[in-house]
């Protein structure tokens, strides 16, 4: 289940994370990525098809599978990519772009159930208020991410990028 | 050149694999549909399995499940190959049977280079005449001796692919089942009378872990009765050493003829102790009683188990206090009290802490030492 491209648009496999549920499966994105579905102000929703559910504490076995499910953008806590360029507007990535501009800051969050680590890239005052309200879009992008459950922690998931939904955050802590 | 089926529902990428798999010079049946795949592998008996897990109806884990569980294909190597590619989803492909796990994409060069290590392992794989069974043994308490157990059974299982069971012969409450997450109808309690027993009876008698490692089980209860009597367990290892390549045994910390008996016929015995004053006292007169019994040990080693962060003996005031080495030094591993609660032995995950890594050691050095006398 690998990205497969359909002209300008493409599937992309994400792994989606809710309260109580991993969902694994794959996004139609255009040339903006998941960011920009995720911001979109059409759909309060994000389409994934080939959902294969499994439950937060058994995260590895599959209760079941769906051709085409639906989420409440406001219920998602967070989503895993394994390839940055599937996350932001393509020709971004590399170029000092709104995404990719100014310095690389180590933060350290927490999701329900979730506690998350990694680096977002910031242009401006460096104060977790300005970071979270001044950014673009519903979600926050932290790079080269790791989260890990946190009643269980040897359970985790690592990311090139991972997309976190602004709201669902507890805690908010910054690094160097 | 060997014969190698694909289960994937993605046909693009069914086709790329069996492209791949045909220019390293194998002969490939490709399955787009599990159940129907499930079925043609159970018939066709190939050399190797490669397994997609997200598949509508049935996931590669429930295919692997009843592919260990089907008599004739409990060796068979499956490679799992996924989209699922976090730590969490190698662990449960590993759990659930499978040999190895490969993330998608995957290149020619990376998957040719599994199988054939597969196949390999698999060509290098021989039955020794009789099984090998191994004792843990120690009078003190509290020392980890079943958790040693445990994840040497599963270890051996997990290495070798071939029959393990694991007996906990503890009169107190058997805890085998709960590190092991299992649900056991049957224990020796159940078992009849040593002329009645025969490997149809017995073999019922044993709890069946996904892993395929087989379990006679301790009653969850503690018992007001004793232990299964020698001429009882003198029987079924007998059976077992027949049926299974090995066969681990939780002893009691009762000092019976029951005891004796089975450090009698182990191939292998190993006394746990702890790194602490008593640990240390119990082991010198256990030592001292066996010495009594004349038992003729063929092999016996003393494994140090660190059950607390910080040891109360250096391993060197052990050694001297045991007038002996020790063989296996095991460290503190935090991580041991959280697979108890989750029912899951360390060495089923691929934690890379103390416990399992020494536990996959012990089981290696064992594994080898058997395929290699099987060679001679």
């Amino acid at each position: 289940m690998g990205s497969t491209h359909f002209g300008r648009n493409q599937l992309i496999s994400v792994d989606l994370f809710t309260d109580a549920y991993r969902v694994t499966g794959r996004v139609l994105v255009g040339t903006g990525g998941i960011h920009a579905e995720l911001a979109s102000p059409n759909s309060d929703f994000l389409e994934l098809q080939d959902a294969y559910i499994s439950r937060i504490h058994q995260p590895g076995e599959i209760i079941s599978h769906y051709k085409v499910a639906a989420f409440r953008k406001d219920n998602i806590n967070f989503i895993v990519l394994q390839d940055r360029r599937e996350g932001i507007p393509v020709g971004t990535q590399h170029g000092r772009s709104i995404f990719t501009r100014g310095r690389s800051l180590s933060i350290f969050l927490t999701v329900p159930s979730f506690e998350i680590a990694g680096e977002i890239m910031h242009d401006g005052k460096i104060a977790p208020r300005e970071i979270l309200v001044q950014t673009i879009g519903r979600f926050l992008l932290v790079f080269s991410a790791k989260a890990s459950a946190s009643l269980y922690p040897d359970i985790s998931y690592s990311g090139d990028l991972i997309l976190i939904h602004k709201d669902r955050i507890g805690i908010f802590c910054l690094g160097s | 050149m060997a014969r190698i089926y694909v289960i994937d529902d993605d046909e693009q990428l069914l086709r790329m694999v069996g492209l791949m798999l045909d220019r390293g010079g194998h002969t490939t049946t490709l399955l787009s549909d599990p159940i129907d795949g499930l079925e043609q592998v159970k018939q066709g008996k190939p050399d190797l399995l490669v397994l997609d897990v997200m598949m509508p109806d049935m996931s590669g884990h429930d295919i692997a499940r009843q592919i260990r569980a089907f008599k004739g294909l409990e060796a068979l190597p499956i490679l799992i190959l996924t989209a699922r590619s976090q730590e969490v989803d190698r662990t449960t492909a590993l759990r659930s049977g499978a040999d190895d796990y490969l993330s998608k994409p995957v290149t020619s060069q990376e998957l040719i280079e599994r199988v054939d290590n597969l196949l390999h392992k698999r060509e290098s794989r021989t039955k020794p005449e009789q099984g090998i069974l191994i004792a843990m043994f120690g009078m003190r308490g509290g020392v980890g001796q079943t958790t040693l157990a445990v994840n040497l059974a599963s270890a051996l299982r997990r290495l070798s692919q071939e029959e393990v069971c694991l007996i906990d012969l503890s009169p107190a409450g058997g805890q085998a089942a709960m590190h092991l997450r299992l649900q056991a109808r049957n224990t020796w309690a159940d078992l009849p009378t040593a002329n009645e027993l025969d490997w149809t009876v017995f073999k019922e008698k044993l709890t069946i872990h996904p892993s395929g490692l087989r379990l006679l089980a301790a009653p969850a209860v503690p018992q007001s009765a004793t232990e299964p009597s020698p001429e009882l367990t003198e029987t079924f290892l007998s059976l077992l050493q027949s049926k299974m390549t090995f066969t681990v045994v939780d002893m009691p910390r009762v000092f019976s003829p029951t005891f004796t008996a089975v450090l009698d016929s182990a191939d292998i015995a190993l006394h746990v102790l702890a790194a602490d004053v008593v640990s240390v006292q119990t082991a010198v007169q256990v030592d001292r009683l066996l010495n009594k019994t004349g038992i003729n040990f063929r092999q016996k080693s003393y494994v140090l188990n660190h059950v607390q962060p910080e040891a109360e003996l250096p391993q060197s005031t052990v050694e001297r206090g045991l007038n002996a080495r020790v063989a296996s030094k095991i460290n503190f591993d935090p991580n041991q009290s959280r697979a108890l609660a989750q029912g899951v032995p360390l060495t089923l995950t691929s934690a890379k802490s103390p416990l399992p890594t020494m536990m996959n050691r012990m089981a290696e050095v064992i594994w080898q030492r058997v395929a290699n006398a099987a060679k001679k």
